[in-house]
Protein backbone atom coordinates (compact mmCIF):
# COMPACT_ATOMS: atom_id res chain seq x y z
CA UNK A 1 0.00 0.00 0.00
CA UNK A 2 1.32 3.41 -0.87
CA UNK A 3 -0.19 6.75 0.13
CA UNK A 4 -0.24 9.23 -2.72
CA UNK A 5 2.48 11.57 -1.43
CA UNK A 6 4.63 8.91 0.16
CA UNK A 7 8.08 8.13 -1.27
CA UNK A 8 7.83 4.39 -0.67
CA UNK A 9 5.34 1.76 0.31
CA UNK A 10 4.54 0.80 3.87
CA UNK A 11 5.96 -2.70 3.24
CA UNK A 12 9.26 -1.28 2.08
CA UNK A 13 9.43 1.02 5.08
CA UNK A 14 8.81 -1.88 7.47
CA UNK A 15 11.33 -4.11 5.68
CA UNK A 16 14.05 -1.48 5.91
CA UNK A 17 13.25 -0.90 9.58
CA UNK A 18 13.61 -4.59 10.37
CA UNK A 19 16.69 -4.91 8.14
CA UNK A 20 18.34 -1.97 9.86
CA UNK A 21 17.46 -3.40 13.25
CA UNK A 22 19.00 -6.79 12.39
CA UNK A 23 22.15 -5.11 11.05
CA UNK A 24 22.53 -3.00 14.20
CA UNK A 25 21.94 -6.04 16.42
CA UNK A 26 24.52 -8.01 14.42
CA UNK A 27 27.12 -5.28 14.80
CA UNK A 28 26.37 -5.05 18.51
CA UNK A 29 27.03 -8.79 18.83
CA UNK A 30 30.14 -8.80 16.65
CA UNK A 31 31.95 -5.96 18.43
CA UNK A 32 32.34 -7.75 21.79
CA UNK A 33 33.18 -11.02 19.98
CA UNK A 34 35.99 -9.29 18.07
CA UNK A 35 37.23 -7.75 21.32
CA UNK A 36 37.25 -11.18 22.98
CA UNK A 37 39.03 -12.88 20.10
CA UNK A 38 41.92 -10.42 19.67
CA UNK A 39 44.17 -10.62 22.72
CA UNK A 40 46.19 -7.50 23.57
CA UNK A 41 49.89 -7.50 22.73
CA UNK A 42 51.80 -9.05 25.58
CA UNK A 43 55.31 -8.08 24.54
CA UNK A 44 57.18 -6.54 27.48
CA UNK A 45 58.55 -2.98 27.47
CA UNK A 46 61.53 -3.98 29.55
CA UNK A 47 62.86 -6.97 31.41
CA UNK A 48 65.59 -7.46 34.00
CA UNK A 49 68.17 -10.23 33.72
CA UNK A 50 70.38 -11.10 36.73
CA UNK A 51 73.93 -9.96 35.95
CA UNK A 52 75.45 -13.07 37.55
CA UNK A 53 73.79 -15.35 34.97
CA UNK A 54 75.20 -13.55 31.95
CA UNK A 55 78.50 -11.87 32.95
CA UNK A 56 80.70 -14.94 32.54
CA UNK A 57 80.01 -15.40 28.85
CA UNK A 58 82.81 -15.81 26.32
CA UNK A 59 83.14 -13.24 23.52
CA UNK A 60 81.30 -14.25 20.36
CA UNK A 61 78.72 -16.36 22.21
CA UNK A 62 75.05 -15.89 22.94
CA UNK A 63 72.77 -16.77 25.84
CA UNK A 64 69.04 -17.24 25.72
CA UNK A 65 66.46 -15.18 27.61
CA UNK A 66 62.69 -14.87 27.30
CA UNK A 67 61.39 -11.75 25.62
CA UNK A 68 57.70 -12.31 26.32
CA UNK A 69 56.75 -15.38 24.31
CA UNK A 70 59.72 -14.87 21.97
CA UNK A 71 63.28 -16.02 22.50
CA UNK A 72 65.87 -13.29 23.04
CA UNK A 73 69.61 -13.70 22.63
CA UNK A 74 72.14 -11.69 24.63
CA UNK A 75 75.37 -11.67 22.67
CA UNK A 76 78.80 -10.75 23.96
CA UNK A 77 80.78 -9.00 21.26
CA UNK A 78 84.55 -9.25 20.78
CA UNK A 79 85.11 -6.05 22.79
CA UNK A 80 83.09 -7.62 25.65
CA UNK A 81 80.18 -5.25 25.07
CA UNK A 82 76.67 -6.73 24.90
CA UNK A 83 74.01 -6.66 22.22
CA UNK A 84 70.53 -8.12 22.61
CA UNK A 85 68.45 -9.51 19.77
CA UNK A 86 64.92 -10.80 19.43
CA UNK A 87 65.92 -14.18 18.00
CA UNK A 88 63.10 -14.31 15.50
CA UNK A 89 63.54 -14.34 11.74
CA UNK A 90 62.11 -11.28 10.00
CA UNK A 91 61.00 -13.42 7.08
CA UNK A 92 58.32 -15.71 8.53
CA UNK A 93 58.83 -15.64 12.28
CA UNK A 94 60.87 -18.80 12.88
CA UNK A 95 63.32 -18.77 15.79
CA UNK A 96 66.91 -18.18 14.65
CA UNK A 97 70.10 -19.57 16.15
CA UNK A 98 73.61 -18.08 16.37
CA UNK A 99 76.45 -20.04 14.83
CA UNK A 100 79.62 -18.77 16.60
CA UNK A 101 82.13 -20.43 14.25
CA UNK A 102 80.54 -18.81 11.21
CA UNK A 103 79.72 -15.57 13.11
CA UNK A 104 76.23 -15.62 11.64
CA UNK A 105 72.62 -15.93 12.69
CA UNK A 106 70.80 -18.68 10.85
CA UNK A 107 67.13 -19.46 10.25
CA UNK A 108 66.54 -23.10 9.32
CA UNK A 109 63.01 -22.61 7.99
CA UNK A 110 63.85 -20.97 4.66
CA UNK A 111 67.65 -20.77 4.80
CA UNK A 112 67.93 -17.16 6.02
CA UNK A 113 71.29 -15.71 7.09
CA UNK A 114 72.28 -12.63 9.12
CA UNK A 115 75.79 -11.43 9.99
CA UNK A 116 77.03 -11.17 13.59
CA UNK A 117 75.38 -7.77 13.96
CA UNK A 118 72.03 -9.17 12.90
CA UNK A 119 72.09 -7.63 9.41
CA UNK A 120 70.33 -9.79 6.80
CA UNK A 121 72.91 -11.00 4.28
CA UNK A 122 71.42 -13.99 2.44
CA UNK A 123 68.18 -15.82 1.80
CA UNK A 124 64.70 -14.40 2.07
CA UNK A 125 64.86 -12.20 5.23
CA UNK A 126 63.86 -8.66 4.22
CA UNK A 127 65.24 -6.74 7.23
CA UNK A 128 67.80 -7.20 10.04
CA UNK A 129 66.75 -9.11 13.18
CA UNK A 130 65.33 -6.80 15.83
CA UNK A 131 67.80 -5.39 18.30
CA UNK A 132 66.97 -4.50 21.88
CA UNK A 133 68.74 -1.97 24.11
CA UNK A 134 71.01 -3.34 26.81
CA UNK A 135 71.99 -1.36 29.87
CA UNK A 136 73.82 -2.50 33.00
CA UNK A 137 72.40 -1.29 36.28
CA UNK A 138 73.88 -2.71 39.47
CA UNK A 139 73.05 -6.39 39.59
CA UNK A 140 70.91 -6.47 36.46
CA UNK A 141 71.01 -6.17 32.73
CA UNK A 142 68.05 -4.03 31.69
CA UNK A 143 66.71 -5.05 28.29
CA UNK A 144 64.38 -2.48 26.74
CA UNK A 145 62.58 -2.04 23.47
CA UNK A 146 64.52 -0.24 20.79
CA UNK A 147 62.07 2.39 19.60
CA UNK A 148 63.75 2.60 16.21
CA UNK A 149 62.98 -0.94 15.03
CA UNK A 150 59.85 -2.33 16.63
CA UNK B 1 -0.74 -50.35 9.80
CA UNK B 2 1.96 -50.30 7.20
CA UNK B 3 5.17 -48.96 8.79
CA UNK B 4 6.69 -47.87 5.50
CA UNK B 5 3.55 -45.95 4.62
CA UNK B 6 3.54 -44.29 8.05
CA UNK B 7 7.07 -42.98 7.52
CA UNK B 8 6.43 -42.13 3.87
CA UNK B 9 3.45 -39.95 4.77
CA UNK B 10 5.64 -38.00 7.17
CA UNK B 11 9.08 -37.98 5.51
CA UNK B 12 8.36 -38.54 1.82
CA UNK B 13 10.87 -41.44 1.57
CA UNK B 14 9.25 -42.93 -1.51
CA UNK B 15 10.01 -39.73 -3.37
CA UNK B 16 13.69 -40.01 -2.41
CA UNK B 17 13.99 -43.69 -3.31
CA UNK B 18 12.19 -43.03 -6.61
CA UNK B 19 14.75 -40.31 -7.31
CA UNK B 20 17.62 -42.66 -6.48
CA UNK B 21 16.41 -45.44 -8.78
CA UNK B 22 15.58 -43.01 -11.57
CA UNK B 23 18.93 -41.23 -11.34
CA UNK B 24 21.21 -42.32 -14.18
CA UNK B 25 24.98 -42.18 -14.45
CA UNK B 26 26.24 -41.70 -18.01
CA UNK B 27 28.88 -44.14 -19.27
CA UNK B 28 31.76 -42.74 -21.31
CA UNK B 29 35.56 -42.64 -21.28
CA UNK B 30 35.67 -40.25 -18.29
CA UNK B 31 33.15 -42.13 -16.11
CA UNK B 32 35.97 -43.13 -13.75
CA UNK B 33 36.16 -39.49 -12.61
CA UNK B 34 32.64 -39.69 -11.18
CA UNK B 35 33.98 -42.03 -8.51
CA UNK B 36 36.33 -39.47 -6.94
CA UNK B 37 33.57 -37.52 -5.20
CA UNK B 38 32.11 -40.36 -3.19
CA UNK B 39 35.59 -41.62 -2.30
CA UNK B 40 36.30 -38.23 -0.74
CA UNK B 41 33.15 -38.70 1.34
CA UNK B 42 34.37 -42.09 2.55
CA UNK B 43 37.57 -40.53 3.88
CA UNK B 44 35.61 -37.63 5.33
CA UNK B 45 33.53 -40.04 7.41
CA UNK B 46 36.68 -41.87 8.52
CA UNK B 47 38.07 -38.51 9.64
CA UNK B 48 34.94 -37.75 11.66
CA UNK B 49 35.01 -41.13 13.37
CA UNK B 50 38.75 -41.27 14.14
CA UNK B 51 38.74 -37.56 15.04
CA UNK B 52 36.05 -38.09 17.68
CA UNK B 53 38.00 -41.05 19.06
CA UNK B 54 41.24 -39.05 19.27
CA UNK B 55 39.43 -36.16 20.97
CA UNK B 56 38.47 -38.50 23.83
CA UNK B 57 42.13 -38.59 24.97
CA UNK B 58 43.78 -35.53 23.43
CA UNK B 59 44.42 -32.50 25.65
CA UNK B 60 44.94 -29.18 23.81
CA UNK B 61 47.25 -27.40 26.24
CA UNK B 62 50.88 -26.36 26.13
CA UNK B 63 51.89 -28.81 28.86
CA UNK B 64 49.82 -31.83 27.85
CA UNK B 65 49.38 -31.78 24.05
CA UNK B 66 52.51 -33.71 23.09
CA UNK B 67 52.24 -35.94 26.16
CA UNK B 68 48.61 -36.85 25.45
CA UNK B 69 49.41 -37.76 21.83
CA UNK B 70 52.26 -39.95 23.11
CA UNK B 71 49.76 -41.49 25.54
CA UNK B 72 47.32 -42.22 22.71
CA UNK B 73 50.08 -43.81 20.63
CA UNK B 74 51.77 -45.80 23.41
CA UNK B 75 49.14 -46.65 26.02
CA UNK B 76 45.63 -46.47 24.61
CA UNK B 77 44.66 -49.84 23.07
CA UNK B 78 44.91 -49.49 19.26
CA UNK B 79 45.63 -45.78 19.76
CA UNK B 80 48.62 -45.91 17.41
CA UNK B 81 46.54 -47.13 14.48
CA UNK B 82 43.67 -44.72 15.12
CA UNK B 83 46.09 -41.80 15.05
CA UNK B 84 47.88 -43.20 12.02
CA UNK B 85 44.58 -43.67 10.16
CA UNK B 86 43.53 -40.10 11.02
CA UNK B 87 46.73 -38.62 9.60
CA UNK B 88 46.89 -40.91 6.56
CA UNK B 89 43.20 -40.52 5.74
CA UNK B 90 43.83 -36.76 5.66
CA UNK B 91 46.49 -37.35 3.02
CA UNK B 92 44.20 -39.63 1.01
CA UNK B 93 41.32 -37.18 1.28
CA UNK B 94 43.33 -34.14 0.19
CA UNK B 95 44.89 -36.09 -2.68
CA UNK B 96 41.43 -37.11 -3.88
CA UNK B 97 40.13 -33.56 -3.49
CA UNK B 98 42.94 -32.36 -5.77
CA UNK B 99 42.22 -35.12 -8.32
CA UNK B 100 38.49 -34.35 -8.16
CA UNK B 101 38.94 -30.63 -8.76
CA UNK B 102 41.58 -31.02 -11.44
CA UNK B 103 39.46 -33.57 -13.32
CA UNK B 104 36.55 -31.15 -13.25
CA UNK B 105 38.82 -28.37 -14.48
CA UNK B 106 40.17 -30.52 -17.33
CA UNK B 107 36.79 -31.94 -18.41
CA UNK B 108 35.13 -28.53 -17.87
CA UNK B 109 32.35 -30.06 -15.79
CA UNK B 110 31.81 -26.65 -14.19
CA UNK B 111 30.06 -25.30 -17.30
CA UNK B 112 26.74 -23.51 -17.04
CA UNK B 113 24.64 -24.28 -14.94
CA UNK B 114 27.16 -25.87 -12.54
CA UNK B 115 29.16 -22.78 -11.55
CA UNK B 116 27.93 -22.82 -7.96
CA UNK B 117 28.85 -26.52 -7.65
CA UNK B 118 32.42 -25.55 -8.59
CA UNK B 119 32.47 -22.58 -6.20
CA UNK B 120 31.19 -24.67 -3.29
CA UNK B 121 33.81 -27.26 -4.25
CA UNK B 122 36.64 -24.73 -4.15
CA UNK B 123 35.42 -23.59 -0.72
CA UNK B 124 35.42 -27.24 0.37
CA UNK B 125 39.04 -27.49 -0.85
CA UNK B 126 39.94 -24.42 1.23
CA UNK B 127 38.28 -25.94 4.31
CA UNK B 128 39.98 -29.29 3.73
CA UNK B 129 43.36 -27.53 3.58
CA UNK B 130 42.43 -25.57 6.72
CA UNK B 131 41.67 -28.88 8.45
CA UNK B 132 45.12 -30.11 7.50
CA UNK B 133 46.80 -26.92 8.64
CA UNK B 134 45.04 -26.70 12.02
CA UNK B 135 45.52 -30.39 12.67
CA UNK B 136 49.24 -30.27 11.94
CA UNK B 137 50.03 -28.21 15.06
CA UNK B 138 48.06 -30.36 17.50
CA UNK B 139 50.79 -32.96 18.28
CA UNK B 140 52.86 -29.94 19.38
CA UNK B 141 56.25 -31.23 18.32
CA UNK B 142 59.23 -29.23 17.06
CA UNK B 143 58.42 -29.50 13.38
CA UNK B 144 54.73 -28.74 13.74
CA UNK B 145 55.48 -25.67 15.85
CA UNK B 146 57.94 -24.24 13.32
CA UNK B 147 55.63 -24.99 10.39
CA UNK B 148 52.72 -23.34 12.19
CA UNK B 149 54.80 -20.26 13.02
CA UNK B 150 55.55 -19.89 9.32
CA UNK B 151 51.98 -20.67 8.23
CA UNK B 152 50.34 -18.22 10.61
CA UNK B 153 52.89 -15.54 9.73
CA UNK B 154 52.20 -15.69 5.99
CA UNK B 155 48.93 -13.67 6.14
CA UNK B 156 50.92 -10.82 7.75
CA UNK B 157 52.35 -10.07 4.32
CA UNK B 158 48.88 -9.06 3.09
CA UNK B 159 48.60 -5.27 3.23
CA UNK B 160 46.25 -3.67 5.81
CA UNK B 161 44.29 -6.68 7.13
CA UNK B 162 47.18 -9.18 7.25
CA UNK B 163 48.47 -8.42 10.77
CA UNK B 164 44.96 -8.86 12.16
CA UNK B 165 44.51 -12.22 10.47
CA UNK B 166 47.79 -13.41 12.01
CA UNK B 167 46.69 -12.21 15.47
CA UNK B 168 43.31 -13.86 15.02
CA UNK B 169 44.89 -17.21 14.10
CA UNK B 170 47.53 -17.10 16.82
CA UNK B 171 45.48 -15.66 19.63
CA UNK B 172 48.09 -12.94 20.07
CA UNK B 173 51.20 -11.66 18.35
CA UNK B 174 53.17 -14.89 18.85
CA UNK B 175 52.50 -18.59 18.59
CA UNK B 176 51.85 -19.71 22.17
CA UNK B 177 49.60 -22.09 24.08
CA UNK B 178 46.71 -19.84 23.04
CA UNK B 179 47.40 -20.74 19.40
CA UNK B 180 47.19 -24.44 20.20
CA UNK B 181 43.82 -24.16 21.94
CA UNK B 182 42.52 -21.89 19.21
CA UNK B 183 43.56 -24.09 16.30
CA UNK B 184 42.11 -27.09 18.16
CA UNK B 185 38.76 -25.31 18.46
CA UNK B 186 38.83 -24.43 14.76
CA UNK B 187 39.78 -28.02 13.90
CA UNK B 188 37.06 -29.79 15.86
CA UNK B 189 34.26 -27.22 16.04
CA UNK B 190 34.33 -24.36 13.54
CA UNK B 191 35.62 -26.15 10.44
CA UNK B 192 33.30 -29.19 10.85
CA UNK B 193 30.29 -26.84 10.98
CA UNK B 194 31.32 -25.09 7.78
CA UNK B 195 32.29 -28.25 5.91
CA UNK B 196 28.96 -29.94 6.70
CA UNK B 197 26.97 -26.93 5.51
CA UNK B 198 28.97 -26.63 2.29
CA UNK B 199 28.87 -30.36 1.72
CA UNK B 200 25.08 -30.31 1.97
CA UNK B 201 24.93 -27.53 -0.64
CA UNK B 202 27.46 -29.30 -2.88
CA UNK B 203 25.65 -32.67 -2.80
CA UNK B 204 22.27 -30.99 -3.29
CA UNK B 205 23.56 -29.16 -6.38
CA UNK B 206 24.97 -32.39 -7.82
CA UNK B 207 21.54 -34.05 -7.45
CA UNK B 208 19.80 -30.99 -8.90
CA UNK B 209 21.95 -30.76 -12.03
CA UNK B 210 22.88 -34.43 -12.48
CA UNK B 211 26.21 -35.68 -13.84
CA UNK B 212 27.92 -33.42 -16.32
CA UNK B 213 28.70 -34.87 -19.74
CA UNK B 214 32.06 -34.32 -21.43
CA UNK B 215 32.07 -31.35 -23.80
CA UNK B 216 32.54 -33.31 -27.04
CA UNK B 217 29.63 -35.65 -26.28
CA UNK B 218 27.37 -32.77 -25.32
CA UNK B 219 28.32 -30.83 -28.45
CA UNK B 220 27.65 -33.70 -30.84
CA UNK B 221 24.39 -34.32 -29.06
CA UNK B 222 24.81 -38.09 -29.29
CA UNK B 223 23.01 -40.20 -26.74
CA UNK B 224 25.27 -42.06 -24.32
CA UNK B 225 24.62 -45.26 -22.48
CA UNK B 226 23.90 -44.88 -18.81
CA UNK B 227 23.46 -47.09 -15.77
CA UNK B 228 21.10 -46.62 -12.81
CA UNK B 229 22.65 -44.89 -9.82
CA UNK B 230 21.04 -47.46 -7.50
CA UNK B 231 22.15 -50.20 -7.33
CA UNK B 232 24.50 -50.53 -10.35
CA UNK B 233 26.65 -47.45 -9.84
CA UNK B 234 26.77 -47.73 -6.05
CA UNK B 235 28.07 -51.32 -6.31
CA UNK B 236 30.83 -50.19 -8.64
CA UNK B 237 31.68 -47.36 -6.25
CA UNK B 238 31.76 -49.80 -3.34
CA UNK B 239 34.58 -51.71 -5.08
CA UNK B 240 36.66 -48.52 -5.24
CA UNK B 241 35.85 -47.68 -1.61
CA UNK B 242 37.03 -51.10 -0.46
CA UNK B 243 40.25 -50.83 -2.47
CA UNK B 244 40.96 -47.40 -1.00
CA UNK B 245 40.12 -48.56 2.54
CA UNK B 246 42.46 -51.52 2.14
CA UNK B 247 45.29 -49.26 0.96
CA UNK B 248 44.62 -46.83 3.81
CA UNK B 249 44.76 -49.51 6.51
CA UNK B 250 47.86 -51.13 5.02
CA UNK B 251 49.78 -47.86 4.80
CA UNK B 252 48.57 -46.69 8.23
CA UNK B 253 49.71 -49.93 9.81
CA UNK B 254 53.07 -50.07 8.04
CA UNK B 255 54.00 -46.38 8.33
CA UNK B 256 52.54 -44.95 11.54
CA UNK B 257 52.80 -41.20 11.72
CA UNK B 258 55.90 -39.96 13.55
CA UNK B 259 55.66 -37.96 16.79
CA UNK B 260 58.60 -35.61 17.40
CA UNK B 261 59.94 -34.33 20.69
CA UNK B 262 57.80 -31.71 22.47
CA UNK B 263 57.91 -28.20 21.01
CA UNK B 264 59.91 -25.54 22.84
CA UNK B 265 58.84 -21.96 22.13
CA UNK B 266 62.36 -20.66 22.86
CA UNK B 267 64.36 -23.17 20.81
CA UNK B 268 65.71 -22.31 17.37
CA UNK B 269 63.74 -23.77 14.48
CA UNK B 270 64.93 -27.30 13.66
CA UNK B 271 66.41 -27.94 10.24
CA UNK B 272 64.23 -29.49 7.58
CA UNK B 273 61.07 -27.66 8.57
CA UNK B 274 58.40 -28.69 6.11
CA UNK B 275 54.66 -28.35 6.02
CA UNK B 276 52.42 -31.22 4.94
CA UNK B 277 53.06 -32.37 1.36
CA UNK B 278 50.04 -30.52 -0.06
CA UNK B 279 51.50 -27.17 1.00
CA UNK B 280 55.00 -27.91 -0.31
CA UNK B 281 54.54 -26.22 -3.70
CA UNK B 282 53.37 -23.02 -1.96
CA UNK B 283 56.21 -23.33 0.58
CA UNK B 284 58.74 -23.59 -2.23
CA UNK B 285 57.16 -20.64 -4.07
CA UNK B 286 57.61 -18.49 -0.96
CA UNK B 287 61.17 -19.69 -0.60
CA UNK B 288 62.32 -18.72 -4.09
CA UNK B 289 61.04 -15.14 -3.92
CA UNK B 290 63.89 -12.70 -3.22
CA UNK B 291 63.77 -10.54 -0.08
CA UNK B 292 62.95 -7.35 -1.95
CA UNK B 293 61.58 -6.56 -5.39
CA UNK B 294 61.60 -2.82 -6.19
CA UNK B 295 61.41 -1.79 -2.49
CA UNK B 296 58.48 -4.12 -1.76
CA UNK B 297 58.94 -7.22 0.37
CA UNK B 298 59.21 -10.25 -1.92
CA UNK B 299 57.00 -12.12 0.52
CA UNK B 300 54.17 -9.60 0.06
CA UNK B 301 54.36 -9.99 -3.71
CA UNK B 302 54.42 -13.79 -3.41
CA UNK B 303 51.40 -13.86 -1.10
CA UNK B 304 49.45 -11.44 -3.29
CA UNK B 305 50.28 -13.48 -6.41
CA UNK B 306 49.17 -16.70 -4.73
CA UNK B 307 46.00 -14.91 -3.58
CA UNK B 308 45.34 -13.70 -7.14
CA UNK B 309 45.76 -17.26 -8.44
CA UNK B 310 43.27 -18.40 -5.80
CA UNK B 311 40.70 -15.81 -6.92
CA UNK B 312 41.15 -16.81 -10.59
CA UNK B 313 40.71 -20.48 -9.61
CA UNK B 314 37.56 -19.61 -7.67
CA UNK B 315 36.09 -17.74 -10.68
CA UNK B 316 37.20 -20.33 -13.23
CA UNK B 317 33.70 -21.20 -14.58
CA UNK B 318 32.99 -17.51 -15.18
CA UNK B 319 36.36 -16.94 -16.90
CA UNK B 320 35.96 -20.09 -19.00
CA UNK B 321 32.70 -18.90 -20.55
CA UNK B 322 33.41 -20.15 -24.08
CA UNK B 323 34.53 -23.69 -23.30
CA UNK B 324 34.38 -25.00 -26.87
CA UNK B 325 36.51 -22.23 -28.36
CA UNK B 326 40.22 -21.44 -28.32
CA UNK B 327 39.99 -19.69 -24.95
CA UNK B 328 38.53 -22.84 -23.41
CA UNK B 329 41.41 -24.93 -24.78
CA UNK B 330 43.98 -22.53 -23.31
CA UNK B 331 42.28 -22.81 -19.92
CA UNK B 332 42.50 -26.61 -20.13
CA UNK B 333 46.22 -26.34 -20.90
CA UNK B 334 46.53 -24.05 -17.86
CA UNK B 335 45.44 -27.02 -15.72
CA UNK B 336 48.35 -29.09 -17.06
CA UNK B 337 50.73 -26.17 -16.52
CA UNK B 338 49.50 -25.91 -12.93
CA UNK B 339 50.03 -29.65 -12.34
CA UNK B 340 53.52 -29.44 -13.83
CA UNK B 341 54.35 -26.40 -11.68
CA UNK B 342 53.06 -28.04 -8.48
CA UNK B 343 54.98 -31.26 -9.16
CA UNK B 344 58.25 -29.45 -9.99
CA UNK B 345 58.00 -27.19 -6.93
CA UNK B 346 57.15 -30.13 -4.64
CA UNK B 347 60.08 -32.21 -5.90
CA UNK B 348 62.40 -29.20 -5.63
CA UNK B 349 61.36 -28.57 -2.02
CA UNK B 350 62.20 -32.19 -1.16
CA UNK B 351 65.72 -32.06 -2.67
Amino acid sequence: MKIKHSLFTRRRFLNSMIGGWITAMGAAFLAPIAKFVFLPNKEPDEILLPKSDYENMEPNTVKLFSWGAKPGLLKMNDDRSYTAFVAVCTHLDCNVSYLPDQRKFFCACHDGWYDENGINIAGPPPTPVRQLNVALDGEHFIITKNKGNE
Amino acid sequence: MNIRKWFDDRLGINEISAFMTKKEIPQHKHTILYYTGSSILVFFFIQILTGILLAFYYKPTLELANESVAYIVNDVPLGWIIRSIHSWAATFMIALVFIHLLSIWITKAYRNPREMTWISGVLLLVISLAFGFTGYLLPWDELSLAATKVGTDIPRAIPIVGAWVTRLLRGGVDVTGETLTRLFTLHICVLPLFILMLLALHVYLIQKHGSSLPLDIEKKNISVKSIPFWPNFIYREAIIWLLLLGSLLTIAALFPHHLGSPADLMAPAPEGVKPEWYFLFLFQTLKIFPANILFIHGETIAVLLIGLMGVLFFCLPMIDNKPAEKKGKIITYAAYVFILYAVIMTVWSLL
